[in-house]
């Protein structure tokens, strides 16, 4: 057998399972990353404070370290994780972090008038933020949620060390055995830039759609 | 009585802004506060539905003190409709789900029985089925202010507060928002405006409120007010106002 019709099929494994990852802590940190940037300007000071408190935290520790910590940290408090659910649960807690930065921001731009007429309608402030300053802000904030799940994609690659075999893991793995390390990164980059372009093209089409008759500037 | 305010005081630091403000709304009444700015006009309306809570006094809706703090506030707003100088429609929503929003989201109404409602307000303030799809965006401040005057109408409140209704619009928008304020008044909704548009207060008013340096200075009936004033402050005020505005009628 040549090597491409070992690599290949091998590879077509490891693309299904970084899919697998991405499918579930994409939507996911960016729900987390919503609750935890609401949570911050619409929790009490308590509920506020815990919030800064996790993004600080996950923002703060290098995302390999957050992996390792996740895998075998909880291990050793008698707590395991397949390597697969570790690494879902570091980027969720890693991504959201972030995502919830640009909803932070998105709810503070949302003018004050709009707060003050929805509690004038005698909206509670859970109300208000669900029906009137998140589906303002979201739309504001989609440019980044989608610049961070383009950094998802890429930096999935890093599951590879606490033992999945994802698609970097695999052509890590090829590289090893037959060292053709052009052919076999270059193809791994091709397809990172393939899902990256995609998500790119999604969130385009996805802010089209969203758009606000009216409301923007006409270029 | 609709409303009462008793004593309303309110400071920001070190700054008084209102000092011991009374005064009540009747059933059907339409009164009208005005003063120059920094007066405390807007600080007061924002007092009564508590979007600002004053430091002092009370205030009453019907035969509820809203200011005691066993009160549901937010069930008490209903009653209460707002109309802002800066309109403030929610920009996600088209005229007619701004007008909706409240009777699903906060009344819990159906939909359908909703929209009913919507549609018929928005007729009453003039504005036409071609517009309902429209988001504020793309409607003219007249039809913003309009479709703000409707949102507060579905909500069937006991008494709507108008927040300088029509300072920020252009001069020829003025007319048609002033007009739907006018026939709510003649439909004896109760009304209390902050406007400097004498001629709406006038034409409508059944009492004028002077405000100046935080407290009420002189009150009456508008024509009394207007051009029998007993305090000086007032007839420089309302002179200096019609130099300005003119009065509309």
């Amino acid at each position: 057998m040549s090597f491409w019709e070992v690599f290949l099929p091998a590879l077509l494994r490891g693309f299904i399972e970084t899919l697998k990852i991405l499918a579930i802590a994409a939507p996911i940190s960016v729900a987390w990353g919503v609750v935890l940037g609401s949570a911050r300007v619409y929790g009490n000071r308590f509920v506020s404070l815990l919030a800064a408190g996790i993004v600080g935290l996950f923002r703060g520790f290098p995302l390999i370290v957050t992996l390792l910590i996740i895998f075998f940290g909880l291990a050793e408090l008698g707590i395991y994780l397949t390597p697969f659910w570790a690494a879902v649960l570091g980027f969720i807690l890693c991504s959201g972090a972030y995502q919830s930065e640009y909803v932070r921001g998105a709810i503070r731009s949302v003018d004050v008038g709009q707060s003050l007429a929805a509690r004038a309608l005698g909206m509670s402030k859970t109300q208000e933020l669900l029906y009137v300053i998140l589906p303002q802000a979201l739309r504001r904030a989609l440019p980044g949620i989608s610049n961070e799940i383009i950094y998802m994609i890429k930096y999935s690659s890093l599951a590879y060390i606490v033992g999945v075999v994802e698609m970097f893991s695999v052509s890590k793995h090829f590289n090893s055995l037959y060292f053709r390390p052009i052919e076999i990164f270059f193809t791994v980059a091709i397809i990172y830039l393939a899902m990256t372009t995609s998500a790119t093209i999604s969130f385009k089409l996805l802010e089209s759609k969203l758009r606000i008759p009216g409301l923007e500037v006409e270029v | 009585m609709v409303l009462r305010a008793e004593d309303i005081h309110k400071s920001y630091g070190e700054t008084a802004v209102l000092k011991g403000i009374s005064f009540e709304v009747g059933r059907g009444e339409t009164k009208v506060i005005c003063g120059p700015s920094g007066a405390g006009k807007s600080t007061l309306l924002r007092c009564l539905n508590l979007l600002t809570r004053p430091d002092r006094g009370c205030v009453w809706l019907e035969d509820v003190e809203l200011t005691s703090p066993s009160v549901n506030i937010n069930e008490m707003r209903q009653k209460i409709g707002f109309v802002f100088q800066e309109f403030n429609l929610f920009n996600h929503l088209t005229a007619l789900d701004n007008v909706m929003i409240g009777l699903t989201r906060v009344k819990k109404m159906p939909k359908n029985e909703a929209k009913r409602i919507a549609e018929e307000k928005l007729l009453t303030v003039h504005i036409t089925e071609d517009l309902w799809n429209k988001y504020p965006a793309q409607l003219s401040g007249g039809q913003k202010q309009r479709v703000a005057i409707a949102r507060a109408l579905a909500m069937d409140p006991v008494i709507i507060l108008y927040d300088e209704p029509t300072s920020a619009l252009d001069p020829h928008l003025i007319g048609e928002v002033l007009e739907v304020m006018k026939e709510l008044a003649r439909k004896k909704i109760t009304g209390l405006v902050v406007t400097h548009e004498i001629g709406f207060a006038l034409s409508v008013a059944d009492e004028i409120m002077f405000m100046y340096d935080g407290r009420i200075l002189e009150r009456g009936p508008p024509k009394e007010v207007v051009f029998n004033p007993k305090y000086e402050e007032t007839a420089r005020f309302f002179k200096r106002i019609s130099e300005l505005y003119g009065v509309r009628r």
